[in-house]
């Protein structure tokens, strides 16, 4: 059997698993697709499952910066969490792929009497806000190709994939600079053999080179964990002191 | 009650916490929080604004947002966040109330309207958090500095505000000459009055003016978020 692949869900206690999974409709998120615009209601939420959700605010009404980003770790649409209806950003999905989809008012009804999944988005909303001050204090700091190769791979992690498309002018708008700091902080990327750039794709070709490249904002989150590596043991670690809360993941399919 | 919040609580919920909250002076440069420790009380500025910081692992830190007497200090508490991710200075002193952590705890798990107005307020604080984002990115040392001011302003009784340069610079995570130089280009424009640790706003109109969207943005959200203080009978 499969595993919970939401980070989010997964985590919480199985009881209250079940009762969300019949309101859970598995979806395949599109790329370019917006799910919320800003200061328009929100209808659904999202569980990321195997694809990327870019938060975005939007400058001078054209320009969209990237203030948060959303994987498998957690949702899309915490807003309703907090008590409002209407979306305060434009979310847009930056990787295609399957994801849990909720209704808003279902969700809204959940959370009024799950004690339990309350606490879970609270947690969640917590991690959420620290990524979104870290990226503020990022972008005050850090010059682009350390921020480029933060970005790619914060993508990768939540893909799952070393690959993905990317036009140089959206990686522009979403790091907040002009299109010719990309231009060139992709291609010194790539005469380092760190990433190929080739159309409209973008492949990681040495995942550690990129990893000293990037600059301290960069961790990555448990679940992306390699053999080996760090995550891996934080991981095994989380596992082992609570197996009772992580016992659902084996036993439980979703996909 | 001169803090937002505690000015909004429906009576019921204001009654309970009442006997709990503690005044407390707020001097300047008070770490209310250290990146990273834990909480042992959630503060309610009433005269008082409280940067908060994000540092880095380099060791730089950027003001993420600053809270006064619209908010509270300290909303990782009840978000289920053992520790504050950010750090917590005193850039204005002053006033306000301090309530301990495990009142707040409690009272936020079984106070529904409390629950609802605190998370209301969250959403609040994320939005001038991307704000900041986005106003780091995009926007000119004269304007954030202006940002700051308004923002500042907002959040004081009076018009003059208590402040180095080197403290602004921090703030804003610019060099100090940059702040020097913003704040030379808003006295001669006769907005400002900068004089030895005290700025004297002059022409608020003027800093309206010149300021970006970031603080229109940001104000119209806690407009929009939090209902417009009342009145309250004191007893």
């Amino acid at each position: 059997m499969d595993k919970i692949r939401n980070s989010l869900l997964a985590a919480l206690p199985r009881a209250c698993y079940e009762k969300l999974l019949p309101a859970l409709v598995p979806v395949v998120l599109v790329f370019g697709d917006i799910l919320y615009e800003p200061g328009k209601p929100m209808r659904d939420v999202y569980f990321p499952v195997n694809c990327l959700v870019s938060l975005l605010t939007l400058v001078e009404g054209h320009l969209a910066l990237e203030v948060g980003m959303v994987g498998r770790e957690g949702m899309v649409g915490v807003a309703l969490a907090l008590g409002i209806k209407d979306s305060p950003m434009r979310a847009l999905v930056q990787g295609a792929g399957p994801a849990l989809r909720m209704s808003a008012a279902r969700f809204s009804r959940e959370l009024e009497r799950s004690p339990s999944l309350r606490r879970g988005i609270n947690g969640y909303i917590h991690v959420l806000m620290g990524q979104i001050s870290q990226t503020a204090a990022c972008n005050r700091f850090h010059n682009v190709e350390a921020r480029l190769a933060r970005w790619l791979l914060m993508t990768r992690d939540r893909m799952g994939v070393p690959q993905f498309r990317m036009t140089q002018d959206f990686l522009a708008s979403m790091l907040g600079v002009r299109r010719v700091g990309v231009t060139e902080s992709a291609s010194a990327l790539q005469r380092r053999k760190l990433i190929e750039y080739h159309r409209g794709s973008i492949h990681i070709l040495d995942q550690g080179g990129l990893e000293a490249a990037a600059c301290s904002c960069y961790s990555p989150p448990p679940y992306a964990a390699r053999p080996g590596g760090p995550g891996a043991a934080q991981l095994k670690v989380k596992l082992a002191a609570d197996p009772a809360e992580h016992g659902t993941e084996a036993a439980l399919a979703v996909f | 009650m001169n803090n937002r919040l505690l000015a909004v609580l429906p009576q019921a919920s204001y009654d309970t916490l009442l006997p709990f909250l503690e005044p407390t002076p707020l001097p300047l440069g008070m770490a209310v929080y250290e990146s990273g420790g834990t909480q042992g009380y959630v503060y309610f500025p009433t005269s008082a604004i409280v940067s908060l910081l994000y540092v880095l692992e380099d060791g730089a830190s950027a003001e993420i947002a600053i809270t006064g007497n619209e908010g509270l200090v300290g909303i990782a508490l009840f978000m289920g966040g053992e520790t504050t991710p950010s750090r917590a200075v005193v850039q204005s002193a002053g006033e306000g109330y301090r309530l301990k952590a495990s009142v707040m705890k409690k009272e936020f798990e079984t106070d529904p309207d409390l629950q609802h107005l605190l998370l209301r307020y969250t959403q609040a604080l994320i939005t001038q958090m991307a704000q900041t984002a986005v106003c780091n990115r995009h926007h000119s040392v004269d304007q954030q500095l202006c940002r700051w001011l308004l923002l500042s302003l907002d959040r004081l009784p009076a018009s003059d505000l208590v402040m180095t340069q080197e403290l602004i610079a921090n703030m804003l995570g610019v060099r100090r000459e940059g702040v020097t130089e913003a704040a030379g280009r808003l006295q001669a424009a006769g907005l400002i009055e900068y004089r030895r640790g005290h700025i004297s706003v002059l022409d608020r109109a003027g800093l309206e003016a010149r300021v970006c969207e970031c603080y229109a943005v940001v104000k119209k959200e806690y407009d929009r978020l939090l209902p417009p203080p009342a009145s309250r009978r004191v007893h």
